[in-house]
C-alpha cells in the first residue's frame, strides 16, 4: 500500500522534475529554519543558523534542488514556544518553504510540530531538539510522520550522567532542571538511573527561564548539602546559576548537560571555577564524512566546528534538501517519503559538500540509490524519526573546553541495559 | 529561612528601586509607562560600555567584585538613562500631551518606546549574556544558614540611601514639594505659578537615574541581558500599585514584598510557579486595596 503511493508519488515528482529542469533554473525555493537568535539560546543559535546556511549554499554550488535554486530563510523564535509558531507559520505560508528545520528547545518544536507542521504537511526536521516527548507522540501516530531529527534522544544521557556520578564516586546530588519537556524528561531519568545505583538525589528543583534570580532555586538546592549537582539548563541561564551555586558555597563537582559545552558558558562562570565539571553531548564520530564537514566549515568560517547543534544542523538541512531533490518538487509529504530514501545505508554513499551533493543529484537523475553519510557520520531513522548516537564526555582544562571521554553506542546500551535492568 | 528572607529582601532593592522611578512618574506624569523599564536595560549597559571601555584603574575593591570603573558606569549610566527619558518625552510623550491625548494613546506610545529601545540594545550589544566582571565572589556566612556576598550587602545599603535622599528630597526642598504637588492635583500646580515643564523635566531626569541604578545593581547580582527590562515589568508594576502611585516609600515597601514574596514562595510552592508569585499580589492588590497598601500619592504627609 505503502510503496504503491510511494511508487505513485515518485513517478509524479520525476515528471515534475523532468518538466522543471527544462524551464532552466529562473526559479526559488525557500528553505525555512526556526531558531533562537535571541533569548535563552542565542549563545549557540545564530552559529546553528550558519551551519543550516552552509548546507544550503553548498547545494546551489552543486546546482540547487528540484530545478530550483535554494534561498534560505532563518527566522528567530526568541525561545518562546508562541513566536516559534508564528514564525514557522510565516515560512509555511508566506514563504512556501516545504520543510521546516528546527527548533532548538523541544518546549518550541513541539508546539511548531502540532500546529504547523502535520497540520500544514511539512516535514520537520530539527537538529537540537532531544525530549522523547516527540518519540511518544510519534508512537502514537501524533506526527504522521512528519518529524526527523537528527540528535539523538536525552534518555540515554541521562543515564551516562549517572553512571559517571557513581564512577566518580558521589553519593549524593542535587538536581537543577530547567523547567521543560527537555529538562523534566533529563530530571526524571536521571534521578531514576541514579538511584538504581544507590545514588540519593536529595532536591530536584525547577527552574523557570529569563528570571531575575536564582537565589532562590539555587538555595532548595543547596539545602541537602549534596557532593554534586547535575545541571541542565542553557547555557545563559546555566552559567547564572552556576554562579550562584558556586557563590553559595556549593560543591565544585558539577554534570552538566549538553548546552553549557560553549565557550560563553566556561567565560561566564570562570575555567578556574569548573576544573571539577563535567559534560555531556553527543559525540562526533570521525571518518571521512565527518572530516568533509569540519574541513567545510572551517574554510568558511576560519575555525573548527565547535558548539553544539552545528553539526546535527548541517545534517538535518542536508537530509531535507537531498530529500527535496529526490521528491523532484517542494511538496511536504513527498519530501517526508523521501528523506527514508536517501538516508538508511543503502546504495551509494553521498559525503557532505558541493561535490557529495552534485554527485548525489547525477545520481538521483539516473534513479540510482543513494545514503547519506554527514556530519554526524552515517544517518538512519527508525520508524519514530529519531536517530541513535554515540556521546562525548567534556570537561575543561587550561581554561578550554577539552573531551575526556568516549562512549560509543556498544557502551551506551550497556549502560541503558544495566540500569533499566536492575 | 533566613536565607530566602535575605535573597528576598535583596532583589527586592533592585525591584524597589525601578518601582520608584516608575511610581513617581506615573504618579506625577499620569500614565503607565511600560518604557521605564527599557531605562533599567539601556543604564545597565551603558555602565557595561564604560566598564568595557575603561581600563582596571585600582583593579577590584575588596570585597567587591567591582571597582571604580564601575562607579564611575553608574554616574555616566544615571546620565544615560536620564537623557534617554528626557529624549523620549521630547520626541514622544510632550507631543502626545500638548494634544490632549488620552492616556491610553501614551501607554501604547510608551510600548512602542519600550521595543526600540530593547531593540536598539539588541544591535549595539549583542543578544548573549554579559557580566561586568567574570570573577566570582563568594559569599561569606554572616550567620549560621545566611550566606551573603558583598556585592549584595552594596546593593542593599545603596537602596536605603538612595531612598533616604529621595525622600527628603520630596519633603525638604521646594523641587521635591512642586512634584507632590503635581502628583495632588496638576491644574492647581498650574495657577500657582510651578513650572510644570521644569518639574516634568526633573521627574524624568530622577526616574531615569533610579532605573539605570537599578540596571546596574541587576547586572551585578544576575546578569545583563537585552530582555533584563522586559522581565522585570510585571514585578515593577506590582510593587508600584502595592505601594501606591507617586508613594516612593510604598514603592520601597512594594518591591521588599514583591522580592520576599517571590523568595518565601519557594519554601512553600514548587519554584516553577515562583512567576506567578507577582501576579498573585497584584491581582490581591487591585481587589482589596486598589488605591495601595500605603495610600495613593501621598508621601507621608
Amino acid at each position: 500500500m505503502i510503496r504503491q503511493r510511494l511508487l505513485a508519488c515518485l513517478a509524479a515528482a520525476t515528471a515534475i522534475a523532468a518538466a522543471q529542469s527544462a524551464a532552466a533554473q529562473d526559479c526559488t525555493i525557500n528553505i525555512g529554519a526556526v531558531l533562537s537568535i535571541t533569548g535563552p539560546n542565542a549563545a549557540i543559535g545564530s552559529a546553528i543558523g550558519d551551519a543550516g546556511r552552509l548546507a544550503v549554499d553548498h547545494f546551489n554550488e552543486a546546482g540547487g534542488a528540484a530545478g530550483c535554486k535554494l534561498n534560505f530563510v532563518l527566522r528567530d523564535d526568541q525561545g518562546q514556544p508562541n513566536v516559534g509558531v508564528d514564525a514557522a507559520k510565516t515560512l509555511v505560508s508566506i514563504d512556501r518553504s516545504p520543510v521546516i528545520l528546527g527548533a532548538i528547545a523541544s518546549g518550541v518544536s513541539l508546539p511548531i510540530l502540532t500546529s504547523v507542521s502535520v497540520p500544514s504537511k511539512v516535514t520537520q526536521i530539527s537538529c537540537c531538539s532531544s525530549a522523547p516527548t516527540f518519540t511518544e507522540l510519534a508512537e502514537e501516530g501524533g506526527t504522521q510522520g512528519y518529524f526527523f531529527r537528527t540528535l539523538p534522544t536525552d534518555r540515554p544521557q541521562a543515564v551516562v550522567m549517572a553512571k559517571i556520578a557513581k564512577e566518580k564516586g558521589y553519593g549524593s546530588v542535587a538536581i537543577i532542571y530547567v523547567n521543560s519537556d527537555y529538562g523534566n524528561a533529563m530530571a526524571k531519568n536521571f534521578t531514576a538511573a541514579a538511584e538504581a545505583q544507590g545514588i540519593e538525589v536529595t532536591d530536584v528543583v525547577g527552574y523557570n527561564q529569563e528570571q531575575a534570580s536564582y537565589r532562590a532555586e539555587v538555595s532548595a538546592a543547596l539545602k541537602g548539602k549534596p557532593d554534586a549537582l547535575f545541571l541542565v539548563a542553557f547555557p545563559a541561564d546555566g552559567a547564572t546559576i552556576t554562579r550562584e551555586w558556586l557563590a553559595f558555597g556549593g560543591s565544585k563537582q558539577l554534570l552538566l548537560s549538553n548546552a553549557m559545552r560553549a565557550r560563553e558558558y566556561v567565560e561566564a562562570v570562570g575555567a578556574q571555577h569548573l576544573t571539577e565539571a563535567v559534560g555531556i553531548d553527543n559525540a562526533q564520530t570521525e571518518g571521512p564524512s565527518v572530516e568533509a564537514f569540519n574541513a567545510a566549515w572551517t574554510a568558511e568560517k576560519g575555525s573548527p566546528p565547535e558548539g553544539p547543534g552545528l553539526h546535527t544542523m548541517y545534517d538535518a538541512t542536508a537530509v531535507a534538501l537531498l530529500a527535496l531533490e529526490k521528491a523532484g518538487a517542494p511538496d511536504g509529504t513527498a519530501i517526508r517519503d523521501a528523506v527514508r530514501e536517501v538516508t538508511g545505508g543503502q546504495g551509494t554513499t553521498i559525503y557532505p559538500g558541493p561535490e557529495g551533493f552534485a554527485k548525489a543529484k547525477e545520481l538521483i537523475a539516473a534513479g540510482e540509490p543513494i545514503t547519506y553519510e554527514g556530519a554526524t557520520g552515517p544517518i538512519k531513522f527508525d520508524e519514530n524519526g529519531d536517530v541513535t548516537g554515540p556521546y562525548l564526555i567534556w570537561g575543561v582544562a587550561d581554561g578550554e573546553l577539552t573531551t575526556l571521554d568516549q562512549w560509543d553506542m556498544a557502551r551506551v546500551d550497556a549502560a541503558l541495559a544495566e540500569v533499566s535492568g536492575q | 529561612m533566613l536565607q530566602a528572607i535575605a535573597d528576598g529582601l535583596l532583589n527586592g532593592s533592585i525591584i524597589a528601586l525601578g518601582a520608584i522611578g516608575l511610581t513617581l512618574t506615573m504618579g506625577i506624569l499620569r500614565f503607565a509607562n511600560f518604557a521605564h523599564a527599557e531605562l533599567i536595560t539601556w543604564g545597565a549597559y551603558v555602565a557595561l560600555a564604560v566598564v568595557a571601555v575603561l581600563p582596571p584603574l585600582v583593579g577590584a575593591i575588596a570585597p567587591f567584585s567591582f571597582g571604580l570603573p564601575l562607579l564611575i558606569g553608574i554616574v555616566v549610566a544615571m546620565a544615560a538613562s536620564s537623557a534617554l527619558a528626557l529624549a523620549a518625552d521630547a520626541a514622544v510623550f510632550r507631543p502626545l500631551r500638548a494634544r490632549r491625548s488620552e492616556s491610553m494613546t501614551l501607554v501604547f506610545a510608551s510600548f512602542g518606546v519600550a521595543l526600540l529601545v530593547r531593540m536598539a540594545v539588541l544591535l549595539i550589544f549583542g543578544g548573549s549574556a554579559q557580566y561586568y566582571s567574570n570573577e566570582l565572589t563568594f559569599a561569606v556566612e554572616v550567620l549560621p544558614g545566611l550566606m551573603l556576598l558583598p556585592d549584595q550587602v552594596f546593593t542593599f545599603g545603596l537602596t536605603a540611601a538612595l531612598w533616604l535622599a529621595l525622600h527628603l528630597f520630596l519633603q525638604r526642598t521646594t523641587l521635591g514639594l512642586s512634584m507632590r504637588a503635581l502628583a495632588e492635583n496638576p491644574d492647581l500646580t498650574r495657577v500657582n505659578g510651578v513650572d510644570v515643564a521644569r518639574v516634568t523635566r526633573w521627574t524624568w531626569i530622577i526616574g531615569g537615574s533610579m532605573a539605570a541604578i537599578a540596571g546596574v545593581l541587576y547586572g551585578l547580582s544576575v546578569q545583563l541581558r537585552p530582555e533584563i527590562g522586559f522581565h522585570l515589568i510585571l514585578p515593577l508594576f506590582t510593587a508600584a500599585i502595592l505601594g501606591g502611585l507617586g508613594n516612593v516609600t510604598g514603592a520601597l515597601m512594594g518591591g521588599m514584598i514583591v522580592g520576599l514574596a517571590e523568595s518565601l514562595s519557594v519554601l512553600i510552592i514548587p519554584p516553577e510557579y515562583k512567576p506567578a508569585v507577582p501576579f498573585l499580589i497584584l491581582l490581591a492588590v487591585l481587589f482589596i486595596r486598589p488605591g495601595g497598601l500605603f495610600g495613593a500619592l501621598g508621601v507621608a504627609r
